[in-house]
């Protein structure tokens, strides 16, 4: 397989922008009320954190996501833990809660615990967004340089499925972080998700979901695609987009074909034969 | 009768004082411009207009009578029914032999924007935007389903054109509707938003 990537590097740190936002935030508290309110403010980030990601699972129902949730949960208690009285008020702040042994070795046991795990679940890619994947894919049958970028979607053909066929199909996609799925009573909007996207795209903060990258299946088995100019412009040549669309729907219409097969593993496998960057 | 004639009729008749008017020249033998004026309260140069209108429409006849040496008009009706017939078919656009035998496809860098109807394959509308700076204008075209239908699965640009008749049947739309997908084609082509492909 080539190694060439027909993507540029990805630099961008968006993704990891979200979650580390709470450490400036948790200064500018502590800066401004103290360390009792800091921690407190920082187990409620963490908190909502956890809470986004359950969010997340029932979005997708990658059981894996649970793991993130359970730990910014235990997180989030050892340090509301830290008053004697919870919740925050009138309660007082533990003065050197490492001194008290229980506290220590639940806070080691469970770091020792979540980290082996998410750094395994990282490392195995089970935790990762694969659109970069799936774009890397559509790009590599596309050989000649060309552009000819448009907005509209592109009618790619025909294809023989069942809406029950689609709506696994969708929800495969889904719970392997491969594409979000979009659902309406006669369409499946599959939405590919690059690493660092999940986050504005799940809270709704990229906008509507139409103006994304996207491949459509409609009730009468027609599908179509429709490539954002961002996602356009993160190639490193300017590939010919009608063949772009052609192949990024042959690249679902394959993933398809495979799933009916119940071969779904191997779509999995395809995607990360690419050994694109556990974080990118 | 010709559009534009039916068009002179249809604002002569428009007018609110035109009922007025025409009572007086049925029930009078002949009656001049200024006598219509001042039985109507109107300006005398709004009656003139008016009658001489007509008069070039061929419904009133004219003649010239002197009084005090000053000649002026004296205005007779010539016809008591009035009929606007229009065949519609006259502007009915027909379609030449290379209207749907022309290789089209969308145009690179058009710079329009197409917005996609929800949950269906066809395009709603394509706002396009004209000239530069403060003299730049948005113009939005609503689309018919049909022509919605039709863009959709136009060519992209760079790729193989696709004649008219092939995209429609790509599209699944009826030949009798020819008539407005090649109006809005001809409309996206004066825009720069389609190209003709020659020599294929």
């Amino acid at each position: 397989m080539s190694l060439v990537r027909k993507l540029k590097p990805d630099r961008n740190i968006t993704g990891a922008i979200y979650p580390l936002s709470m450490l400036p935030i948790f200064g500018t508290i502590t800066l401004l009320f103290g360390y009792t309110t800091g921690f407190f403010a920082l187990s409620i980030m963490i908190a909502l954190f956890g809470l986004f990601y359950l969010y997340v699972y029932f979005r997708t129902m990658n059981a894996y996501l649970l793991v993130i949730c359970a730990e910014s949960g235990f997180l989030s208690l050892l340090l509301a833990l830290m008053y004697v009285n919870s919740p925050i008020g009138n309660g007082r702040f533990m003065p050197s809660p490492f001194d008290k042994i229980e506290y220590g070795l639940s806070y080691f046991s469970g770091l020792v615990f979540f980290g082996i795990v998410i750094v395994f679940l990282t490392l195995t890619r089970k935790l990762k967004w694969r659109g970069r994947e799936v774009f890397e894919l559509a790009a590599e049958p596309v050989e000649e340089s060309g552009d000819g970028y448009t907005p509209r979607p592109r009618p790619v053909g025909t294809v023989a499925y069942t809406m029950k066929d689609i709506h696994n199909f969708a929800r495969f996609c889904a719970s392997h972080q491969i594409a979000l799925p979009y659902i309406t009573s006669k369409n499946i909007t599959l939405v590919p998700i690059k690493m660092g996207e999940e986050f504005s795209r799940l809270l709704g903060l990229s906008g509507d979901y139409r103006d994304a990258t996207w491949i459509n299946f409609d009730v009468s088995g027609e599908v179509s695609v429709h490539i954002a100019h961002k996602d356009y412009l993160d190639y490193r040549e300017p590939l010919p987009f009608d063949q772009l669309c052609t192949a990024f729907g042959q690249v679902f219409i394959d993933f398809l074909e495979l799933f009916k097969k119940g071969e779904g593993v191997r779509v999995v496998d395809r995607l990360d034969d690419l050994k694109i960057g556990i974080l990118s | 009768m010709d559009f534009h004639t039916a068009a002179q009729y249809a604002s002569l008749l428009s007018r609110d004082y035109a009922e007025d008017i025409f009572r007086l020249l049925v029930n009078y033998q002949a009656i001049s411009a200024s006598e219509v004026a001042a039985r109507l309260n109107l300006h005398i140069k709004t009656a003139q207009d008016f009658l001489e209108s007509l008069e070039q429409l061929g419904i009133l006849s004219k003649e010239e009578v002197l009084e005090k040496k000053r000649p002026y008009y004296r205005y007779i009706l010539k016809k008591t029914r009035l009929i606007i017939d229009i065949d519609l078919a006259q502007v009915k656009r027909e379609l030449s032999k290379n209207s749907l035998t022309a290789y089209i496809r969308e145009r690179e860098n058009a710079g329009a924007r197409f917005s996609v109807a929800r949950g269906d394959d066809y395009i709603t509308s394509v706002t396009i935007w004209t000239g530069d700076g403060r003299e730049r204008e948005e113009r939005k075209i609503k689309l018919t389903t049909p022509q919605g239908k039709f863009l959709f699965y136009l060519p992209f640009p760079r790729a193989e054109p696709l004649t008219v008749d092939e995209i429609m049947q790509k599209a699944g739309i009826d030949p009798n509707l020819a008539p407005e997908i090649v109006d809005m084609v001809q409309l996206l082509e004066k825009y720069n938003v389609i190209e003709t492909v020659h020599g294929k």
